[in-house]
């Protein structure tokens, strides 16, 4: 009775103390979503424009929204009441629906307009020119466009604040209903740009969910539909559809493990507590990621979770490998060596990870270590102190006993694991498509309706293209301001050419200095501007002094400092041109976003032509140089690693023989397991590379405990039973992820289950001693 | 004794209707067959002026959504909408072109005006609310704008004629600014020498010839 009350409290401050850690990661880690948090530093200027611009660029932190359902005098309301509210939201850079809104700029930035529009660059404001202008305007305001042109009469007889605003608008819009853009098919159209980088989805899903909101409380909007399109809405909707397929093999896989467990050990308490090492380790690897780094990336998390899989044998281990009437305690001193060796080797092998100076890679590292290693001690000096004092010997299984003994007698010719090799490295040679997949998006993929829709938009809309960005690089933001200017004309050219639908250059928000001095430099003073109104509109109806505004204003800009980006982003246009100009140590760059390329190489070679001054970035080029630069760094820390295991194998099992009889059916094995997936025209990513080093960490397993000679028969049996647990249970959980839809999950299932399958079978074959 | 209180009922139950189909009477006898033309002049008054603008020509009505609008004097415009855009030619400058969507007030405007001409009360009651006074032989049917935005533009418009004959459009701008459009015979008349608003609402009204 004593014993029973020791092992409860045990337990019970087990458990406490799991809670504690858990409540403590809880709050110590933040969970980052960001996915550059997860990539190497760049190496070449282009990736780290990429790190910077993925997501940041004015292409991926587009919102293309579409209103349908309803009349357009319906849907025009509600997209002037949407762009009402997000303007007002500041997760939301900007949003436009096409309306001209002359009437938003603050009036002390009117004077500005001189130095911005273009006007003056092929006019003076001498009286010919006011003559000519003043002329229209009367026979404007004899016009029915009278009433919206009186108000800025005075102030702007010129309209250069219309032809700013025209200006301003998107490159290339789409036609307009009901003073607001409109599709070919009836959809209001709108743009809206986050704060939030593209690629980060949950602070994309909070901007969406802003939006929806303000959508609901909009009078009317039952009545219509919502529709969303754009970079950060497919990372929102393919982060749900991930978790949401996870969530569900998650619990089918779960339920059958569960089944399974039963039916292997008959016992709810021993398959309770079974659990506990991985959850102390998961917890464990939590509280070491929040005091070391204070914060992990959700992409960490999911593998980590993934790489501790492997923690689950040890408590396994212990249920199967325990006699009758043997104390939890003294069996698991037996079995301990090996399970420390296997413990240790693997730690040992993802120390590797460390030295790739990926900080995804480094936590995934700490993270598996430390749950590794507490899962481990766990299941060595808890769990037998709370484990039932009775137990069931496993090695009564039916059919067990005719198992091991069919697996004696099977045949095993030492010229197989060869044969093996040498066809796999055919096939390997031989296999088709390319061997690695650099486009991380092909693995989570946006289904093609939806892709085809957002190409629609984004042709209606004229909204950049994600993948193209050309840039301008200068010895400063003025140089890149001239260069701007100094290359519009070229790709006026290319536009009227057709090799592309418009081009947004910085310069067309603001003008450069020099530019900006010479508009300043032609104005008139007081004296000669009024003189010229005064003969400009001798015989005009205009009533006397009706202008003075206008001559303030000029006099006004004539005094203007010219505006500096950082000047003008104080306004309330800026924030589009802050976001086009990312500073560098000794230079600017100048991004252009570019919307429809039809012939990338005709501008490529264009922009060769500028001297490197200018260059075409493919976006979608960099983002797969950088994973192949990844992938480069992951296979070099899993080299080391091998190198790692090898040794700590060989030292732990002090025989080279011995060692390789462990390695070499978990070498071949991972090989076999790339030569299928090869075959099947597979083409590896970094989510195939995890899952075949978890799956070589489960081998690992196979190999080491059938590798040694057991006591008895009954010993054997009890180690092929623990295997077979371990087998069918990983076969169980990763096959049902092979199932799924899902490129992603399907990668790491199918890669998983074949290589335990590999593995188990190899290890039969290379590793079992025979009785 | 009986029929004292019906006969008295009647108007009073009736209050709302006469007026209501006295202005789609109107409206209807209004409607101008396709391609009907018909000389104007129009006095714009605004406070931006000195004087006001005097213009002459001719306006057509094309069909439904669709006028032209001819400048002659004093200066030569041609204004065409039609498709939901306003086309307009200035002497020898290049056409511009002005998508009325962009400009939803303009667009409810011009639209009124078309349903004018086009005798279609229906579409020229979703747009404003229609007040008729005066009798057949000289009738007053005003219009008011029901969308806000126009409201902010323009406080309403006037029509004045005999018969199915219009003889005035008056426009009163939000602002205080007023522009009439004398048409048929009145186009031809000759204006007063001090021409001022009160003047033109005389000769609307036929007050003063």
């Amino acid at each position: 009775m004593r014993t029973e009350a020791r092992r409860a409290l045990l337990l019970g401050a087990w458990l406490l103390a799991l809670a504690g850690l858990g409540a403590w990661a809880w709050q110590g880690l933040r969970i980052g979503t960001d996915l550059r948090s997860f990539m190497p530093p760049p190496r070449t200027a282009d990736q780290a424009l990429l790190l910077e611009q993925i997501g940041e660029g004015p292409g991926s932190r587009l919102l293309l929204i579409a209103l349908e359902g309803a009349d357009s005098a319906q849907l025009a309301a509600l997209s002037r009441g949407l762009v009402a509210a997000l303007r007002a939201d500041a997760r939301f850079e900007q949003v436009f629906n096409g309306a001209l809104d002359a009437e938003a700029i603050p009036p002390h930035w009117l004077p500005y307009r001189w130095l911005l529009a273009p006007t003056l660059d092929a006019h003076a404001l001498d009286a010919a020119y006011l003559r000519e202008e003043l002329a229209q305007r009367v026979e404007d305001l004899a016009s029915p466009a009278a009433t919206l042109l009186k108000p800025w009469l005075a102030r702007d007889p010129t309209l250069a604040t219309l032809t700013l605003a025209q200006r301003w608008a998107p490159p290339k819009a789409p036609a307009m209903r009901d003073g607001v853009w409109f599709a070919r098919d009836g959809a209001a159209l709108l743009l809206a740009q986050t704060r939030a980088p593209g690629f980060d989805p949950a602070a994309q899903r909070e901007a969406i969910q802003a939006l929806q909101q303000a959508w609901a409380g909009l009078p009317g909007s039952d009545q219509a539909r919502l529709v969303l399109s754009g970079p950060g809405w497919f990372s929102v909707l393919i982060d749900a559809r991930t978790r949401a397929e996870a969530d569900r093999i998650g619990v089918a896989s779960t339920l059958g493990f569960v089944l399974l467990l039963l039916l292997a050990y008959r016992s709810l308490p021993a398959l309770l507590l079974g659990a506990l090492p991985v959850v102390s380790g998961a917890l464990a690897g939590l509280a070491a990621l929040a005091l070391w780094y204070g914060q992990a990336h959700g992409i960490t998390l999911a593998f980590g979770f993934t790489l501790l899989g492997v923690a689950q044998e040890y408590p396994l281990r212990v249920l199967s490998h325990r006699r009758a009437g043997e104390d939890a305690l003294a069996s698991v001193r037996v079995l301990w060596p090996l399970l420390a060796t296997a413990i240790v080797s693997a730690a040992i092998a993802y120390l590797a990870f460390f030295a790739s100076g990926v900080p995804g890679l480094q936590q995934l590292a700490l993270f598996t270590i430390v749950g590794l290693l507490a899962a481990g001690l766990a299941t060595r000096y808890l769990l037998p102190r709370v484990l039932p004092t009775r137990c069931r010997d496993v090695e009564a299984t039916p059919g067990l006993a005719r198992a091991t003994r069919w697996l004696d007698r099977v045949p095993r010719p030492r010229w197989l694991p060869w044969l093996l090799a040498v066809a796999g490295a055919v096939v390997l040679w031989l296999a088709p498509g390319p061997l690695w997949q650099n486009d991380l998006a092909a693995l989570t993929p946006v289904p093609p309706e939806l892709l085809q829709r957002d190409a629609a938009l984004r042709s209606e809309l004229g909204a950049p293209d994600v993948r193209y960005l050309l840039v301008l690089e200068a010895s400063d933001d003025d140089a890149v301001l001239a260069l701007s200017e100094r290359i519009t004309p070229q790709l006026d050219a290319l536009v009227a050419q057709g090799v592309l639908d418009a081009v947004e250059l910085p310069s067309r928000y603001l003008p450069s200095l020099a530019t900006q001095r010479a508009r300043q430099a032609r104005l008139p003073d007081r004296a000669t501007l009024q003189a010229a109104l005064a003969s400009a509109s001798a015989d005009l109806p205009f009533r006397h002094g009706l202008f003075e505004p206008f001559v303030d204003d000029v006099q006004a800009a004539r005094e203007l400092a010219p505006l500096t980006p950082a000047a003008f982003a104080r306004s309330p246009f800026g924030a589009r041109l802050a976001s086009m100009l990312v500073p560098r140590t000794h230079a600017t760059l100048g991004l252009a976003a570019l919307a429809g390329v039809h012939d990338a190489a005709a501008l490529a070679h264009w922009a060769q032509g500028s001297g490197g001054k200018v260059r075409l970035l493919d976006l979608k080029a960099a983002s797969e140089s950088l994973v192949a630069a990844w992938r480069e760094r992951i296979l070099q820390a899993l080299g080391v690693a091998l190198v790692l295991l090898a040794l700590t194998v060989g030292v732990a099992l002090r025989s080279l023989r011995r060692a390789w009889h462990v390695l070499a059916p978990m070498t071949l094995a991972t090989l076999l397991v790339v030569v299928v997936e090869r075959a099947c025209g597979i083409s590896l990513s970094l989510f195939h590379l995890v899952a075949v080093t978890l799956a070589a960490g489960l081998g690992l397993h196979y190999a080491l405990f059938f590798e040694q000679r057991p006591r008895d028969a009954a010993d054997a049996r009890r180690t092929l039973h623990a295997t077979l647990v371990c087998v069918l249970a990983a076969l169980l959980v990763f096959g049902l992820q092979a199932l799924s839809t899902l490129p992603v999950l399907r990668a790491i299932g199918l890669t998983v289950a074949l290589g335990v399958a590999f593995h188990f079978c190899l290890s039969i074959l290379m590793a079992r001693g025979r009785p | 004794m009986l029929l004292g209180p019906a006969l008295m009922l009647a108007p009073t139950t009736r209050a709302a209707a006469p007026e209501a189909t006295g202005a789609a009477h109107i409206v209807a006898a209004l409607k101008r067959e396709v391609g009907a033309s018909t000389a104007y002049s129009e006095v714009r008054f605004s406070g931006l002026l000195d004087r006001p603008l005097i213009l002459r020509g001719e306006m057509q009505y094309l069909g439904p959504g669709r006028l032209a609008k001819r400048v002659d004097t004093p200066y030569r415009e041609r204004t065409t909408v039609e498709d939901g855009s306003a086309t307009l030619q200035r002497g020898e400058r290049p056409v511009r072109r002005l998508e009325l969507a962009q400009v939803p007030e303009l667009d409810t405007f011009l639209r009124g005006f078309s349903a004018l001409l086009g005798g279609d009360a229906a579409a020229l009651s979703r747009d404003f609310t229609l007040r008729a006074s005066g009798d057949a032989a000289r009738w007053q049917l005003e219009l008011t704008p029901r969308d806000a935005r126009l409201a902010r533009r323009i406080a309403s418009i006037r029509v004045d004629g005999a018969g199915s004959e219009p003889s005035c459009f008056r426009t009163r701008e939000a602002d205080g600014d007023e522009s009439v459009l004398l048409v048929g015979p009145l186009a031809a008349t000759p204006l007063p020498v001090r021409v001022s608003p009160q003047r033109l609402d005389a000769l609307c009204r036929g007050i003063e010839r």
